[in-house]
């Protein structure tokens, strides 16, 4: 049963040139063929046609079948694979410690800078939030030209929600007042006291944890407070029906337990007395005054007018016009401001203490991607820079069937190691930095590792600063040619020097802009603490007035007048901090309108000029010898200004503020009353029938003493109260606390962002001297000097700090200079301070590169050319 | 869609692959042609097309049932795929159409 075969020969032909992989079926065919040929038509036939068939499988003749791909491709995420790519990235890491430790060390910095710098702006954004209506509650807002204050009047709140329907509900609060707490033995000066409407609590959300809330604030003589307060005063937070004196007067009995101000809301307070209680002594109140602007109104508006801004506007316009229909002839802009928006968006005067700003949010937010971006580019230098040392892996890979994709995909899991192990060491490193940083913005805050959210976060942190460090290596390094690298001719392309280069150049672009800024900061805090206020602002001592001391001011007077260590003071209505009164009710003689601009007043003494040391520069200061003083007023420039009068007519003209009239006997130099970030604006002057703050100049050196002195007048005068004084340099300098933070944060990042570029400029300057190791020899040999090699060396990267110092100098001056337009008086923005900032940048690289250049200068060409 | 070209043989070969209906493979096929036409190919041209054919997508192949006179060789069995049928289909509506476009005479006259 043997088939019949065709000739050996023919089939040898046959499986030599037919294409291999048809030939199993072809030879099959033919066999099969031959086999039915012979069998029908003999044997000869059968040879013919098979010999004709077998010229026509083989070339040119034979059409190949496609060679498709028959063996399985690895699968990039098979666990051995995983396992090799595990092992080879560990094995890198370790090789090559001091690259590694540089690698995750600028990574890790970074990003630790980066996670405080958003849990800062994290914090900032969450102000005012945690209210369950906090998108339906604005507050009410009365500007007066350039005068733009947070506060409203009290007849405002129940005026307008009577009148309108949008308005749900109205809630007044006072300022902080400050009230002198007794229980038992225990007395405290309590300063952040508020009084609220009755509604206050069912109209924000600070939770009340004993009490109740609907009745709590009702009660003329009932007073909330939190639990802190009522673990200090008590010792128990069960504080409901126990009783605290205040000002030595009044006893108040608790009427619940509040928990303790979130910190992140802009309301702070430790008591809240319920306005009521106000009520029985102001007139304000009593009569829902309409144009005394000393309370703060929000207003809860229903969902439609909550969510338009036309619809907002049209109410604003109502409000308005209830105002005039109130009779009020002066000119006020409503605003409604967001509650969410008050903590961040508010630069009105008169507002609550301690508010944040946009603007720093802004800028630090773009700074932690700064630092992040600078730290990836470290990566991504070292990363390329010593590409060399992979090229043998990947050509070695691709030899055995790696294709682009894996190698990508490799490099980037590599990176992503590295990122996540950074990231380990990051939060260890924000553990470590928290308390100092807490310190430097003075915020509460914390990190909790447990929380969903955070923790997405800080994953989200990893991947992108792994793939963002990550790409252009795995770009890079995945595209060698097998061959060529594994000839050994792998040349660093152009291209990628280039991009290099661009690298640095960023990285320290950068660091110039953020040293600018700090120094910038620093110049704009310095100038404003030096700038001459217009009166002598050192060794002021104040005496707050307290308890009995109203009554017995004469008293106080004549023991201050009695010791010569404070004869020299004056009794002042306000502190030149912040001049908090304000009125548009000025007439004067020769005025054409009505006067629509905010006149601050401040009522002094006769020793004000004396005491302050400021300049009188027409007329007169007042004076005990003058009787009909109490009828004077005197001005300073800018009101002389804004009155259309001069030093030589100012002096004996009329005027009257409100519906007292007098004269105007001086003019006094301006001085200033606010913060800096103010101009100046107009002040009245009138002599003080009213108290306020007693001030003390000191001779220098005689403070102690002084403080004691006056102590022993309090304990005199006013037993029951303790002692309170402060110095006002001091509280000027406090007026600057969020400048100063924010020159502190910017000082603290600055410095990284510089230490990280110098991580990564330190492997790149290693790097390179040791691939010119060679060439180092040489010249070494042909007797280049020392200083020659390490000159050799630096240029390179001399050149790209230049390059970088003339691309940051025009961004830093116009961020620079657009910070400081937010400053009435600023610092000028000079060239040096940028030429400064180059030149210390400069100092810095050369001085990291010399570790490597000198190092590889002084090397034995012996050594490095003995391998040739 | 554009249509992909089939040539004359081309459509032999693949109308022949349809007849044999998951039996065929160079011998069957280039015996089939012969039997149905009469005419004789090289083993060659039916080869090559039916490679041709697999490329165009009008038919797939797999390896598959070895037999003793083959000495044991696989064969290259092949299948027309649905692309192959919509083709065939396309041709014989357009063929059909074409038929009767044509005036009686002609066809008469070209019966000769």
């Amino acid at each position: 049963m043997n088939a019949p075969q065709p000739p050996q020969w023919a089939k040898t032909v046959l499986r030599w040139l037919h294409p291999d992989n048809t030939l199993e079926e072809v030879e099959g065919d033919l066999d099969e063929l031959y086999a039915y040929s012979y069998a029908h038509s003999g044997k000869m036939q059968a040879l013919f046609r098979y010999l004709i068939n077998v010229i026509t499988v083989l070339p040119p003749f034979v059409r190949r079948r496609q060679q498709k791909t028959k063996y399985d491709p690895t699968f990039s995420l098979s666990p051995d694979m995983l396992k090799n790519y595990f092992k080879i990235a560990w094995r890198n890491i370790v090789r090559q410690k001091s690259y590694s430790i540089l690698n995750i060390a600028g990574l890790s910095i970074g990003m630790a800078c980066s996670i405080l710098i958003l849990l800062w702006v994290q914090n900032e954004l969450s102000y005012d939030r945690f209210h369950s209506r906090a998108d339906q509650i604005f507050r009410l807002t009365c500007s007066a030209g350039d005068f733009r204050a947070a506060v409203s009047a009290a007849g405002m709140a129940p005026g307008f929600k009577s009148e309108l329907p949008q308005i749900k509900s109205g809630v007044r609060i006072s300022k902080w007042i400050p009230m002198l707490f007794e229980v038992g033995e225990k007395k405290v000066d309590e300063k952040r006291v508020m009084y609220v409407d009755s509604n206050f609590l069912d109209f924000f959300s600070f939770p009340l944890l004993a009490g109740n809330k609907a009745t709590a604030l009702q009660d003329p003589g009932a007073i909330l407070i939190t639990e802190e307060m009522a673990a200090k005063y008590f010792g128990t937070s069960d504080a409901i029906g126990k009783t605290i004196r205040i000002d030595n007067k009044e006893n108040f009995t608790v009427g619940g337990v509040l928990a303790n101000t979130p910190p992140n809301s802009h309301l702070q307070f430790d008591c809240l007395i319920p306005m009521k209680t106000l009520a029985r002594t102001s007139t304000e109140l009593q009569n829902n005054s309409w144009n005394n602007f000393i309370f703060y109104t929000y207003l809860e508006l229903n969902d439609k007018t909550a969510a338009s801004a036309s619809a907002r506007q049209a109410l604003i316009k109502q409000i308005s016009s209830i105002f005039k229909g109130h009779g009020q002839t002066i000119k006020i802009d409503f605003e409604l401001q967001a509650l969410t928006d008050v903590h961040l968006h508010s630069n009105y005067q008169l507002d609550v203490a301690g508010h944040g700003n946009i603007q720093y949010v802004n800028i630090f937010f773009i700074i932690a991607i700064f630092i992040l971006i600078v730290a990836c580019i470290n990566f991504m230098n070292l990363a390329t820079a010593r590409s060399e040392r992979r090229a043998k892996e990947v050509g070695l890979r691709k030899v055995v069937g790696a294709n682009r994709h894996q190698l990508i995909f490799q490099f980037l899991g590599e990176s992503l190691i590295f990122s996540f192990l950074s990231l380990i060491i990051a939060i260890g490193i924000v553990f470590l930095l928290l308390p100092i940083f807490k310190m430097l913005t003075e915020k509460s805050l914390t990190i909790h590792l447990l929380d969903g959210k955070l923790l997405l976060s800080l994953i989200g942190i990893a991947v992108l600063t792994g793939l963002l460090s990550g790409s252009y290596p795995a770009l890079f390094l995945s595209g060698f040619a097998p061959v060529k690298v594994l000839k050994g001719k792998l040349r660093v392309a152009g291209g990628n020097l280039l991009f290099r280069n661009a690298l640095v150049v960023t990285q320290f672009v950068v660091a110039i802009v953020l040293l600018v800024g700090t120094a910038v900061v620093y110049k704009q805090l310095d100038f404003i603490k030096k700038r001459n206020l217009g009166f002598d602002k050192s060794n002021l001592l104040y005496l707050p007035m307290s308890g009995e001391l109203w009554g017995k001011q004469q008293a106080l007077k004549l023991a201050l007048a009695q010791n010569h260590l404070t004869e020299n003071f004056t009794v002042i209505s306000a502190l030149p901090t912040a001049v908090e009164s304000g009125t548009v009710d000025v007439v004067w003689d020769g005025q054409t309108a009505p006067n629509q601009v905010v006149f601050p007043s401040l009522d002094v003494d006769e020793n004000f000029i004396n005491v302050f040391k400021t300049k009188v520069l027409a007329g007169r200061g007042f004076d005990k010898t003058f009787s009909g003083d109490s009828s004077s007023y005197m001005i300073n420039e800018k009101a002389m200004q804004i009155m259309g009068m001069n030093v030589n007519n100012a002096v004996g003209k009329s005027m009257s503020l409100g519906d007292e009239k007098g004269t105007i006997i001086g003019v006094v130099k301006d001085f200033h009353f606010k913060s800096l970030q103010y101009a100046m604006e107009p002040l009245i002057l009138r002599i003080n029938r009213w108290g306020g703050v007693v001030m003390v100049r000191t001779e220098a050196g005689n403070n102690e003493q002084t403080i004691k002195a006056l102590e022993k007048i309090n304990l005199q005068l006013n037993p029951a109260f303790p002692f309170r004084f402060g110095f006002l340099d001091k509280d000027l300098d406090n007026l600057y606390r969020s400048e100063q933070q924010m020159g502190n944060i910017f000082n603290l990042f600055a410095g990284l962002a510089i230490f990280i570029s110098c991580l990564g400029l330190y492997g790149l300057s290693a790097f390179m001297a040791e691939q010119r190791t060679k060439e180092i020899g040489v010249r070494k040999v042909l007797g280049a000097s020392v200083a020659g090699v390490v000159g050799l060396l630096s240029q390179d990267f001399l050149k790209l700090i230049l390059i970088a110092i003339v691309i940051a100098s025009p961004i830093a001056w116009y961020a620079m200079q657009s910070w400081l337009q937010g400053f009435a008086y600023q610092t000028t923005l000079e060239w040096w301070v940028i030429a400064l900032a180059g030149i210390l940048a400069t100092a810095i690289a050369l001085f990291t590169i010399s570790f490597q250049s000198i190092k590889a200068a002084l090397m034995n060409p012996v050594k490095s050319l003995r391998s040739e | 869609m554009r249509r992909t070209y089939l040539g004359e043989f081309e459509e032999l070969v693949l109308l022949m692959i349809a007849i044999l209906d998951e039996n065929a493979y160079g011998v069957t096929v280039s015996q089939e042609i012969e039997q149905q036409t009469g005419r004789l190919v090289a083993f060659g041209s039916v080869h090559n097309t039916l490679i041709r054919l697999e490329e165009k997508g009008f038919v797939t192949s797999g390896l598959g049932g070895a037999t003793a006179e083959r000495g044991g060789r696989r064969k290259r069995l092949f299948k027309v795929t649905a692309l192959g049928k919509t083709a065939l289909a396309d041709i014989q509506e357009l063929r059909n159409k074409l038929w009767k476009l044509m005036p009686d005479d002609t066809l008469k006259l070209s019966g000769i």
